[in-house]
């Protein structure tokens, strides 16, 4: 297909030199590091990340939620946040494997949260949101020029709330609390838990409860991020970086020059960018079939194609 | 033997009124009428059954430039009827909240008056577009403290056009500690400027008042000394705030207020005999157009002690800071005074401002029905809402705001002036007309008698 990548100005394997980080992040830290090193350049002045109750019990102030009911939010929910520091950068670390409106707070991030220069987290669709925010202004006075960095996150299909208590409940037989950490590699979806017990999903397991919002999206590498980022195609404990925007460029030259990442050329890692682009290309191609089955849809009306 | 001459639409302000004067030979105005004829809002029948919470938020859309304080007004009022005492970092909130509106208003009204005045010493206008010095440093200041009114708003109340951060029971959420030091250091930044601003701008006023003749659209116009005097009272709640209780605030006592309809106070049926085509812009209207201000008119009159009464910057000053200018000079000069101590004060508020603060009240009851008013110092005046709820349901809302005390005080101070300069007194008011347009009237008795407006 040829632009299933997006538009990039380079794509390099890379990790964060920092040893405390990596024990706190997902694979390569690249979010976190990114995040924390624009954060002491002034790049930003704070972020929007995906936190959890924990971290919102601890810092009440950086989050927006109703309080009342502080005690129904479950484990593993993700609650938007705002980070000005490193240490509640590493405490919100880690990937939550469903929805968390990060969006939803880009406004009051310039209002009650005082940001002059927001950076934000998400996936391709955020970053489409966020983009479309900047370009059509509509009940978002003041926030596009805000916005200082945008990093997208790789992804497939995104899963709603209950579709994660599912499966961990249900099929992986863990409760929720007792998760360490839940990834997608490999073919499989994991989940560890505290106790150091393994279990491994096949994929085909978790696709029924996909979101069925996420069959439309053809965009599998955030082709709208200054950044973008996701472990597809680098080695384990790696991950794979498209720089993209002239502001992504900037940024990532001034974090290479700090020696915030080391890095690998993508020709030399395996399985390389050969994985990302059949990834790509597997969601594209789904996805449109999606498209076309709700051609017959409703009112006979096809969704628009985003990309032609 | 006098004229009619009608200057419509008046230019330069919010809204769409117009002027209507009975003019001698010598183009003084005998008698004046200024009258709003912006379509009927209808917010106050629109207000009834809704809930309390929906009602400042439509009460907010009747108009752009004051939303903050019809915001807060209503809000405030609704507060009042269901007796509910909101926490003090909310009320700090809000006062942030109105004092950087006002200080945008103010700059606003700034780039509204200025092409009236001349640059001191020189016969030239002031063209606040122009991209020449002294003007475009000026302009540029003017745009820089809307700026920094409008970011402190957004940061306070959510939004700064219509807030969205005001909530029955004090405010949906605090500030970060961030975003105080932002507030902060912006009223810093302004509080300079504002200093230059006002100064220049009192400087200009007094320059033109001081001047003997004047230009308007090419005719010499002779400057009287007393420009803008009337001799009725002036009503303020607050410095800078506003009150809804008759303990603080015992000047504002809703029952000592009545409002007479526009056909028992405008002229009748007259027909236009003088007309001045140089008027800018495009000239006056046309000679033999019949005008009826009393049935053209969309507002009611409203009067405290049987009298209509002067609201504003300089009501304000006068009340509570011994201001002693009249006139339009002492008008806009009050004005250009409260751009710092609307900072100031603003300044005081975030200082005192805990970001940790609770601003939700503990208890929000239902209401029983009882009156409630709250008032609100909009920029351009005492903004007075009332409000009866009873079981979270609004029975009665009434909004008394700004320009509407004034345009019954302004066209008695037209009154002795060139009519040339019949729209510089009106401008003195910072005029706002659109919201100044309602339609609940009462008579004598406290009877409902708007139908006969919109028959």
């Amino acid at each position: 297909m040829g632009a299933e990548l997006g538009k990039y100005k380079s794509v390099i394997s890379a990790r964060s030199t920092d040893k405390e980080l990596l024990k706190h992040a997902q694979d390569g830290g690249i979010v976190s590091s990114l995040f924390a090193f624009a954060l002491d350049e002034g790049i930003i002045d704070g972020a929007i990340v995906a936190a959890s109750k924990e971290f919102a019990a601890k810092n009440p102030s950086k989050v927006i939620i109703d309080s009342s009911n502080f005690d129904m939010i479950e484990p593993w929910r993700p609650i938007p946040a705002i980070v000005n520091t490193k240490a509640e950068l590493l405490a919100a670390a880690g990937t939550k494997y469903n929805i968390s409106p990060n969006v939803a707070l880009l406004k009051e991030a310039t209002r009650a949260f005082g940001l002059d220069k927001i950076g934000i987290v998400g996936t391709p669709c955020q970053m489409q949101a966020v983009r479309k925010a900047q370009l059509y202004p509509i009940g978002m006075r003041d926030v596009g020029a805000s916005i200082a960095l945008a990093v997208g996150i790789f992804c497939m299909e995104n899963f709603p709330y209950q579709s994660i208590l599912q499966l961990v409940e249900d099929h992986a037989a863990m409760k929720l609390e007792s998760v360490k950490k839940m990834e997608i590699g490999k073919g499989k979806f994991w989940v560890y838990g505290k106790r150091g017990q393994v279990v491994q999903l096949p994929l085909k397991v978790t696709h029924k409860y996909e979101q069925p919002g996420c069959h439309v999206c053809l965009d599998y590498v955030a082709n709208l991020g200054d950044i973008s980022t996701g472990s597809v195609g680098s080695p384990d404990g790696w991950s794979t970086v498209f720089v993209r925007s002239k502001i992504g460029d900037s940024v990532w030259a001034k974090a290479m020059a700090a020696g915030v990442f080391e890095t690998q050329p993508m020709e030399k890692v395996k399985p390389g960018l050969e994985l990302v682009t059949k990834l790509a290309n597997e969601k594209i191609t789904k996805n449109k079939a999606t498209l076309e089955a709700r051609k017959t849809f409703g009112v006979g009306k096809a969704l628009r194609n985003p990309y032609i | 033997m006098s004229k009619v001459v009608e200057i419509s639409p008046t230019t330069r302000h919010e809204g769409h009124s117009k002027l209507t004067l009975k003019v001698n030979d010598q183009g003084i105005i005998e008698t004046g009428n200024w009258c709003s004829i912006t379509p009927v809002r209808g917010v106050e029948k629109l207000a009834v059954g809704k809930t309390p919470e929906q009602v400042p938020k439509i009460a907010s859309r009747v108009c752009g430039i004051c939303p903050i304080a019809h915001c807060l007004a209503a809000t405030e009022a609704m507060e009042a009827s269901i007796k509910c005492e909101i926490p003090n970092d909310a009320k700090l909130l809000r006062q942030i909240l109105q004092l950087a509106n006002r200080l945008h208003s103010h700059a606003l009204h700034d780039i509204l008056i200025l092409p009236d005045f001349y640059i001191p010493g020189t016969e030239t206008k002031i063209n606040p577009f122009t991209a020449e010095e002294p003007v475009r440093t000026v302009a540029k200041r003017i745009q820089r403290l809307r700026e920094i009114g409008q970011t402190i708003g957004q940061i306070a109340g959510g939004d700064c056009i219509h807030p969205r951060n005001t909530r029955i029971g004090g405010m949906y959420r605090n500030v970060s500690e961030q975003a105080k030091t932002k507030m902060y250091d912006l009223a810093k930044e302004g509080l300079v400027l504002a200093h230059a601003q006002s100064e220049f701008m009192i400087a200009v006023i007094r320059n033109y008042h001081k001047r003997d003749f004047v230009d308007v659209g090419g005719m010499k116009v002779p400057m009287p000394k007393d420009l803008g005097y009337h001799s009725q009272g002036y009503l303020a709640t607050h410095p800078f705030y506003g009150s809804s209780s008759l303990e603080e605030c015992p000047t504002w006592d809703p029952r000592r207020f009545k409002e007479a309809r526009p056909w028992d106070w405008y002229m009748g049926e007259m027909t236009v005999d003088l007309e001045e085509p140089r008027y800018p812009i495009g000239g006056t209207t046309k000679a033999g157009t019949k005008v009826n201000p009393q049935m053209e008119a969309c507002t009611g009159i409203p009067m405290y002690d049987g009298q209509p009464v002067e609201v504003g910057p300089r009501a304000r000053l006068v009340t509570y800071k011994n201001f002693d200018e009249k006139g339009t000079l002492g008008q806009n000069v009050a004005r250009e005074m409260e751009y710092q101590d609307s900072l100031y004060e603003m300044l005081d508020c975030i200082d005192e401002l805990n970001t940790a603060g609770k601003v939700v009240a503990d208890y929000i009851p239902n209401g029983d029905g009882s009156l409630g008013w709250a008032s609100n110092e909009a920029p351009r005046g005492t903004d007075v809402h009332l409000a009866r709820v009873k079981d979270w349901k609004v029975q009665y809302f009434s909004m008394l705001v700004p320009t509407t005390w004034n345009f019954a005080t302004c066209s008695a101070a037209l009154r002795g002036a060139p009519w040339q300069l019949a729209e510089v007194i009106m401008r003195g008011y910072d005029p706002c007309v659109s919201c100044a347009t309602h339609m609940v009237v009462l008579d004598e008795d406290n009877k409902l008698v708007a139908q006969k407006l919109i028959q």
